[in-house]
């Protein structure tokens, strides 16, 4: 599903988020990125969700080069991806349904079936009976819960998450990290950056640690190895 | 994993006409709750569009009055034949019945030397030096009303009536017209150039109001970039309401313009009665109405355009 290498990403402060990345993550695996703040986790999940490109490397999504993707085929690439994070991104001005079903109304779902699948998609992380509230009116571990209704409610083939658990307590954490293992297990591919290490260890999933923008640890079996003794 | 392929895929079980077609139609929807929403934005730049087109339109009516008018001038174009002062009224009669039967003369009016005498004695005011002259200056006329508009048919009879013995002086008076005409002309080409700055002033606000409304919704375009809307996507919205904008404003300036000239047809009224005129006021034609709206509604799509085009495209997710 997704493939770098030797992916190094500078801004054009100079600053270097990520320094000869080379990573695999299959079709249907699941995996978290960890590391300090700053350490390229987000860079890493933009580079995937078409947001930043790479200076060098590959970075390909299903065997698609990312570098050079025209700009009109970025929109339609990106509707194969939930992108979930941290601060949910909701809009303030709508309902928590308008909200959810945004990526069906983009994708033109007739409307009957965008209430069908926005309701399931609301069902399944709980908040069926708020789908007329005002996301300000939730606390935060439902608004997150809303982020997540509307990266799935397309069913896209994989979840992104930046740090989807950072404002919320450990309780709340550990059930918006099973949302994800849920998925995983009918078939998403999912990738979740977070540095909450202990909840991580909880869950037993494949780890990828960065630091200073380099992969340190990778528990993916696939991954190049050749390719990745450049970080030292 | 099943069906494993990044897919351009279509959703399924909609045709991607409707689809299209359905998200228009919510654009127009969504565009038009917005402008609802925010009803105080709206109504404002709804007013400025609608003062400053409604000058162009009064103008343009203003004109259209005055070509009216000046166009029964033309119509009552004349020829004065002032005759020799040695012709008796017998001949100078006779003369007339001439001059009716010719080609291109509509009508004949005579005036005898006393009448216009008389005339003057009453409309001049210069009654009692009139008195003291010894013989009667002014000659037999006769007034000659062209058959035709055209200036060469009436040049050309000017120059026969000319030409006849008893005539002494042909006059036509045109002169005054032409000068009328051409300052009807250069206001003509004054109410163009003000059509097109205040266009231009138009395509301005509406351009300014979009991308006021493209910053306050900066989030929202981020996200439906992030989950995959397409450029044209999150550009229809802004277009509509550009033509919402457009075409509220062309209502405005008409109802502007129509209410203005309703303030002028009271003094108007009694104009006519004091010069016992006819004039009637011409307010916009059904035709007039749709060209005022049609340009408006696409001024309207065009400063959206522009704003869409400089702003939209520089918003992408960091």
């Amino acid at each position: 599903m997704i493939e770098f290498h030797n992916v190094t990403k500078r801004y054009e402060s100079g600053f270097e988020a990520l320094k000869n990345v080379s990573l695999k993550l299959g079709d249907g695996q699941m995996a978290f990125i960890t590391g300090h703040s700053g350490a390229g986790k987000s860079t890493l999940l933009k580079i995937i969700a078409l947001i930043e490109k790479p200076t060098r490397g590959q970075a390909l999504l299903n065997r698609i080069n990312l570098n050079n993707l025209p700009r009109q085929r970025v929109p339609h690439l990106r509707r194969n991806i939930g992108i979930i994070f941290q601060d949910h991104q909701l809009l303030f001005d709508r309902p928590v349904f308008d909200n959810v079903a945004l990526p069906l109304h983009i994708q033109g779902y007739r409307p009957q079936e965008i209430a069908k699948r926005t309701r399931a998609a609301l069902d399944k992380v709980g908040l069926l009976s708020k789908e007329k509230s005002m996301p300000i009116t939730l606390s935060g571990g439902e608004q997150q819960r809303v982020g997540i209704a509307r990266a799935v409610v397309h069913k896209p083939m994989l979840l992104l998450a930046d740090e989807p658990t950072g404002n919320l307590d450990p309780v709340l954490s550990r059930e918006i990290m099973q949302i994800f293992v849920d998925f995983n297990q009918v078939g998403v591919t999912v990738l979740v950056a977070s540095h909450d290490l202990r909840l991580i260890e909880e869950l037993d999933k494949p780890r990828m640690t960065l630091n200073r923008g380099q992969l340190i640890l990778n528990d993916l079996d696939d991954s190049d190895d050749e390719e990745h003794h450049g970080w030292q | 994993m099943a069906g494993n392929r990044l897919r351009r895929r279509n959703p399924p079980t909609v045709n991607q006409i409707s689809a299209y077609l359905l998200h228009h139609l919510q654009s127009l929807v969504f565009s038009l709750g917005k402008i609802y929403q925010a009803p105080a934005t709206t109504v404002m730049t709804v007013a400025v569009i609608g003062i400053t087109l409604s000058l162009p339109g009064g103008f343009y009516l203003f004109l259209k009055n005055i070509d009216a008018i000046s166009g029964d001038f033309r119509s009552s174009t004349q020829i004065s034949l002032y005759l020799d002062l040695k012709t008796s009224e017998k001949q100078a009669r006779a003369l007339e019945r001439d001059i009716s039967g010719m080609d291109h003369v509509a009508a004949t009016r005579f005036i005898s030397r006393e009448q216009a005498l008389e005339d003057f004695r009453r409309d001049s005011g210069f009654g009692k030096s009139i008195d003291t002259l010894s013989s009667n200056p002014l000659p037999h006329t006769i007034v000659v009303e062209p058959g035709e508009i055209d200036t060469f048919a009436v040049r050309n009879l000017l120059n026969r009536l000319q030409a006849m013995p008893e005539v002494e002086i042909a006059k036509l008076d045109t002169e005054w017209l032409e000068r009328l005409y051409t300052i009807i002309e250069i206001a003509k080409r004054s109410v163009a150039i003000i059509t097109i700055l205040f266009a231009f002033a138009v395509l301005l606000i509406i351009g300014n109001t979009i991308r006021l409304d493209i910053q306050n919704r900066y989030q929202e375009i981020i996200v439906t970039k992030l989950i995959g809307a397409t450029d044209a996507f999150i550009r229809r919205p802004f277009l509509y309401g550009g033509i919402w904008y457009g075409l509220l404003g062309g209502i405005l300036s008409w109802l502007i313009v129509e209410i203005g000239y309703l303030a002028i047809s009271g003094p108007l009224e009694r104009l006519n009665l004091l010069y016992k005129s006819d004039m009637n006021l011409i307010t916009f034609s059904f035709q007039d109405f749709i060209v005022l709206i049609a340009s408006s509604t696409l001024l309207g799509l065009a400063g959206s355009w522009i704003a869409v085009a400089r702003h939209l495209n520089q918003i992408e997710p960091t």
